[in-house]
């Protein structure tokens, strides 16, 4: 009889200890089952597998070619990875931001067609006669204004990321067209000569302007609410939403930054080329790459400052050990497009439990 | 934005919106033919097709098979790139033009392969896997060329075949709009009317209830990325035999505006799908646009620029009142 | 200490979206330091009277007081500043986010002036749940990595954060164990002690009664009556729900069980179940319920070849089938009904005529292509049978409401003559008058001759639907049931401790 009348209560009780409900991803059944030590130790070493792929190669080479890890050596692979650094730091930011949906989430294919529409502003400017000051201001302005149109497309205009940023790439491109009439455009100013020196650290300055721009956003996305903010309007908008955060604020400003960091790119370009050249759009699926690739650098596989400039690093350091080792360039890009699959195979199972609300 | 846009059923876009596109290509004839008074002539309506729409509309459809399917095929490219490559190569080791075609299309079969594998085999992003295939094709290209020089069949054997590929015309109408009429009507078909299309849709749009449903998810998406690249490889094909030549990578010059024209074309669809009708549209517009930039007397540069714009106003015209999308 | 939250009376709320009226005059009036329920079937306007206090949506007509004030249409920030806070069902949370980010997001600086050091967010959102609610949670551990639990009580304790007056709680016990539900409402009852108020909305009247202080009961818009739980029943509050008596909830249907159509004999699938032998016969319900890692789910999910057995031997028509995928599991005649409706069930953006055919395209292809005409013929003849209320075959399935979605999953699986029916969770989130068209629906397949498994965690809808109920307990069946014989204090007996005391009376 007792049995009889606690039953509501221990209803109650039942519907709450039962299977998860609709509309919430259930715990996968070895979860559930087994604490899943090997799953976790799996992840544990997936998680590190970008950090020792790259250790792996650094190694590598040290030992095959001792010239590898010299000061100078170094410094040349800082300043050859400069300008794709500096344009993956920029994704990387829009992919924060927008997040990593492909096709919805944030994407610039701009920053390429920004890289060479700067450069071109640069040189032109500089061939016309005008000073360091000048021609840096109108630089980092077009990047600014590009990123201000992808900003304007994808939060006011509504256009998809993707569209909208392949959009306004056909544009930088034909504007470049425009200035340089595909030539190459020769710079020559007291900044590039700087530039081009050996500063600090016996690094050159390109690179310096790489660790530097790493480090004051790497501080920016750690250190303040910012960067927590700018993972959440990517990751959960609606989340981001009911804790208040200006979604669009937050959006537009990504592809903003990531617009001045494509002017910032074009400076480079130029000092280590000592021009403006054409070509600079072969630079966009590299940039993805290193973006994507740089996620494999973090515990939560989600794109990071730090892990892109890794990325950067580790694909400049494949290229110039090549070099080195005298294996023939064409190789470069196949390494390159196994190694993204490598990681993305292994690491594609882990990313996609739970990473969507 | 307050309760409408918050408690209201979701409102269906209008329908004036879904003739954006269409209206777009519209004004775009209308004004180049008043400019420019060599645009509506015949010749250059049929220059504009063969030399403008018939590659980049194959690549297209290519595309447009793998947006229905929820993702994207980066490496298009390097199916159009390997396909001339074997064609190419077939025919200067003097096999002849149809066993050398079907080396091309079989090349481009093989990067869909290597493309299904990674994608419905390692269930790898379609975006990341194509961008890794694209890459290493790059590579192979760069290998096989000794860095990128392009390959050429002897000026002195060019078989009557390959120039009838490149050149010819049956019933008067160039090969290749027939080559670009028969996909399209294929891709049609496949996509809108038969029972594979549907499947596609479900897994395009919902996977896990394609699965739910009993649907072959993977046999599925392994089939669209194989088709893909096996289209691709026939626009490699039309390439080579129009230049006699294998030039590499020149097939990645067709990735970007075959994006813009599939996703363009989903604004054609009540319901936004990717649809061949829509993709074909899009293509249009992007070839007419550059041409009358061109006879209006921009030089080549400013097209570029033009077209962009053009792109990017069309976009426009297709996103606007989508506001729930995002 | 305590603080004195004001009365809050919302009165003579109307509000109209487009044709149809939301609220039609409601009322609600709170007493301070009280947990007041809030009941009523999906579409009676709880929502929209929640919307409305959140300041999401203005009212047409009707007035608001808080302790006596009169306020005018109230914004969210006004809510805010008014110390009302909502715990909703979503969990807001950021998945990539650890606890502390995901705690403090929005107000990350809040006690501190300098930088945001993430250390020191871990070890003070560490604080408050040990405050809160007694719990520790893995150190570093990301939202991703916890479970739907756990990460209810993070959202939980974001709102206690902004030191609210009046808390919302909308259906926050959905994923909660029973521990953990204990442990809400002990906080609930420190909250009340303190003084402040609670909104209480949930589907389980159980909890209604366990915890609230009075009851507003909601339908068709309006406030149809104010009870006392603790006096008036839960047989009482349904019917005001649904002003109709809940014996008609549950029809019998008159099919006798006929021949085995699947049997499954030594089944495992290591650790999740193993050694499961059961035989389900045309024309017959068979219950099957147990708790959260007792194998339950596993066992469906392998008998839809989601995640296939590894030993063991099923059969069915008496041919032994190997279930490798789901496709081989349709093959076979089996449909699935899976509880994620809206992520498995129904493809939201395909129109309701696609997704009813989805699962038997062959039968409405020639040649390969999809013959409109048919197809639109058997749609529409199963939107009448089921009475899918549909503006058309067309319509997009996210248009529907939530029980119509779930009589779509069942056309499609009705188009394709499918003659096993594994029902997982099928009323999850259907308010009560579709759960009776689900259950008249369940009726009439075993009619008809089909066989349904069907697996819940709903006794009363066991007991009232079933033939027969399996109880699994540990990867195993521990008990059998003829509902007619055993209660669901027996049920619940078994499924808690595994008791095999109500006779195995012959699982075969």
């Amino acid at each position: 009889m007792s049995l009889e009348s606690s039953f509501e209560s221990s209803l109650a009780a039942f519907k709450a200890l039962h299977l998860p409900r609709a509309g919430r991803p259930a715990p996968p059944p070895e979860a559930v089952a087994a604490p899943g030590l090997s799953r976790g130790a799996l992840a544990g070493v997936l998680r590190f597998a970008g950090l020792l792929a790259l250790l792996a190669v650094v190694a590598f080479f040290a030992v095959r070619v001792p010239s590898f890890v010299t000061t100078g050596n170094i410094g040349l692979i800082l300043s050859q990875s400069a300008v794709l650094g500096i344009l993956g730091l920029g994704l990387t930011l829009v992919l924060i931001t927008g997040g990593s949906d492909v096709i919805r989430g944030g994407i610039d294919l701009s920053l390429a067609g920004t890289l060479g529409l700067a450069a071109a502003v640069f040189a032109t400017l500089n061939q016309a006669g005008y000073g360091d000051t000048a021609c840096v201001a109108a630089t980092l302005a077009t990047g600014l204004a590009v990123g201000a149109l992808n900003a304007l497309s994808v939060t006011w205009l509504r256009i998809l990321p993707l569209l909208a940023t392949l959009a306004v790439m056909n544009i930088c491109g034909g504007l470049e067209l425009v200035l340089t009439e595909n030539t190459t455009v020769p710079a020559g100013l007291p900044l590039i000569d700087a530039l081009n020196l050996v500063g600090p650290f016996d690094l050159p300055v390109i690179g310096l302007v790489l660790v530097a721009a790493w480090l004051i956003l790497a501080v920016t996305v750690r250190f303040t609410a910012v960067g927590l903010r700018a993972y959440a309007v990517g990751g959960h908008p609606e989340a981001a939403r009911a804790a208040g955060i200006d979604l669009t604020r937050y959006l537009a400003s990504s592809y903003l930054v990531a617009g001045l960091l494509g002017g910032v790119a074009g400076i480079l370009s130029v000092a280590f080329l000592n021009a403006a050249t054409s070509g600079s759009a072969e630079m966009l699926l590299p940039v993805i790459a290193t973006a994507f690739l740089g996620r494999m650098f973090s515990r939560r596989l989600v794109p990071t400052v730090t892990g892109t400039l890794l990325a950067a690093v580790f694909l400049g350091a494949l290229a110039n050990g090549f070099q080195l080792l005298h294996v023939s360039s064409y190789w470069v890009n196949g390494i390159e497009g196994a190694l993204i699959l490598a990681v993305v195979g292994a690491t594609s199972g882990l990313a996609g439990r739970g990473a969507r609300p | 934005m307050s309760l409408e846009t918050l408690d209201s059923p979701r409102a269906a876009a209008p329908d004036l919106l879904r003739f954006g596109v269409p209206l777009a290509l519209a004004l775009v004839l209308v004004a180049f033919s008043l400019m420019a008074p060599g645009f509506l002539t015949l010749s250059n309506i049929v220059g504009v097709l063969v030399n403008n729409v018939a590659l980049a509309a194959i690549v297209s459809i290519a595309m447009t098979l793998t947006v229905a399917s929820g993702g994207t095929d980066l490496s298009v490219g390097t199916a159009v790139d390997l396909g001339s490559l074997a064609f190419v190569s077939a025919i200067i080791a003097g096999q002849p033009v149809w066993i050398a075609a079907v080396l091309g299309v079989l090349a481009g079969i093989g990067t869909g392969l290597f493309n299904a594998l990674l994608i419905a085999g390692l269930s790898i992003t379609p975006f990341l896997a194509t961008l890794g295939t694209l890459f290493i094709g790059h590579s192979l290209q760069q290998l096989t060329t000794d860095g990128g020089n392009p390959v050429y069949v002897p000026t002195g054997s060019i078989p009557p075949a390959l120039a009838f590929i490149g050149h010819g015309a049956v019933f008067g109408v160039p090969l290749a709009l027939w080559l670009v009429a028969i996909l399209a009507a294929a891709a049609w078909l496949l996509l809108a009317r038969s029972r594979f299309g549907r499947e596609v849709l479900a897994v395009g749009t919902e996977p896990q209830v394609a699965l739910y449903s009993g649907l072959p998810v993977r046999s599925v998406l392994a089939f669209i990325y194989i088709a893909s690249a096996a289209i691709a490889s026939i626009a490699g094909i039309l390439i080579s035999a129009n230049v006699n030549a294998y030039v590499p990578y020149s097939g990645n010059a067709y990735l970007l505006n075959s994006i813009g024209a599939a996703f363009i074309g989903t604004s054609l669809s009540r319901t936004r799908r990717a649809n061949i009708p829509g993709t074909l549209l899009g293509v249009l517009l992007l070839g007419f646009v550059s041409n009358g930039l061109l006879l209006i007397g921009w030089n080549f540069y400013w097209q570029q620029v033009g077209s962009g714009l053009l792109i990017f106003l069309a976009l426009l015209l297709a996103f606007t009142g989508r506001r729930d999308a995002a | 200490m305590t603080i004195l939250a004001p009365t809050l009376a919302m009165r003579g709320l109307v509000k109209t979206f487009g044709p149809t009226r939301a609220l039609d005059g409601a009322s609600l009036t709170v007493a301070p330091g009280t947990v007041h329920g809030l009941v009523g079937q999906n579409g009676a306007g709880k929502s929209t009277l929640i919307k409305i206090l959140a300041g999401l949506v203005t009212p047409d007509a009707g007035d608001i007081e808080v302790g006596g004030t009169p306020l005018g249409p109230l914004s969210p920030r006004g809510a805010e500043e008014l110390g009302i806070a909502f715990i909703h069902q979503d969990r807001l949370l950021v998945p990539t986010a650890t606890v502390g980010e995901a705690l403090f997001l929005g107000q990350e600086r809040s006690g501190s002036r300098h930088g945001l050091w993430r250390g020191r967010l871990e070890r003070r959102a560490a604080g408050l749940l040990e405050r809160f609610f007694g719990i520790a949670l893995p150190k570093g551990a990301l939202i991703q990595d916890l479970t739907t639990a756990q990460q209810q009580i993070v959202q939980i304790t974001r709102a206690l954060l902004a030191d609210p007056k009046i808390i919302v709680f909308d259906e926050p016990t959905a994923s909660l164990s029973r521990r953990e539900v204990d442990h809400l409402f002990e906080v609930i009852g420190q909250l009340k002690a303190h003084g402040l108020t609670s909104i209480y909305i949930s589907h389980y009247l159980a909890e209604i009664e366990r915890i609230c202080d009075a009851v507003t009961v909601m339908r068709n818009g309006r406030d149809v009556a104010h009870v006392d739980p603790r006096t008036t029943g839960t047989a009482e509050i349904t019917r005001l729900m649904v002003d109709r008596d809940v014996k008609d909830l549950f029809p019998r249907h008159n099919a006798t069980a006929g021949a085995p159509v699947l049997s499954v004999s030594g089944l495992a699938a290591p650790p999740a179940f193993r050694d499961v032998s059961f035989t389900l016969h045309r024309g017959e319900v068979l219950g099957l319920t147990g708790l959260l890692g007792s194998g339950a789910k596993d066992l469906v999910r392998s008998l839809f070849g989601l995640s296939p057995a590894r030993t063991g031997r099923i059969e069915v028509d008496g041919r032994p089938v190997r279930l490798g995928s789901p496709g081989a599991a349709v093959r076979r005649g089996i449909a699935m009904v899976p509880e994620d409706r809206r992520a498995q069930g129904v493809a939201l953006a395909l129109a309701v005529d696609e997704n009813t055919t989805l699962a038997s395209l062959p039968a409405f292809s020639r040649f390969g292509f999809i013959d409109r005409a048919r197809e639109r013929l058997r749609v529409s003849r199963l939107i009448d049978e089921l009475k899918i209320k549909t503006s058309g075959p067309e319509a997009a399935v996210r248009t529907l409401s939530g029980g119509n979605q779930q009589k779509v999953v069942i056309a499609k699986w009705l188009a394709r003559q499918s003659r096993i029916y594994v029902l997982d969770e099928p009323t999850v989130g259907v308010d009560v008058a579709a759960k009776a068209e689900i259950y008249r629906l369940i009726a009439r397949l075993a009619e008809q001759g089909a066989a349904i498994l069907l697996l819940s965690a709903d006794l009363d809808e066991l007991l009232g639907v079933s033939d027969r109920i399996l109880v699994m307990y540990r990867g195993e069946i521990v008990s059998e049931h003829i509902p007619s014989e055993t209660t669901g204090a027996r049920l619940l007996a078994a499924s808690v401790s595994g008791a095999r005391a109500e006779g195995i009376a012959h699982v075969a």
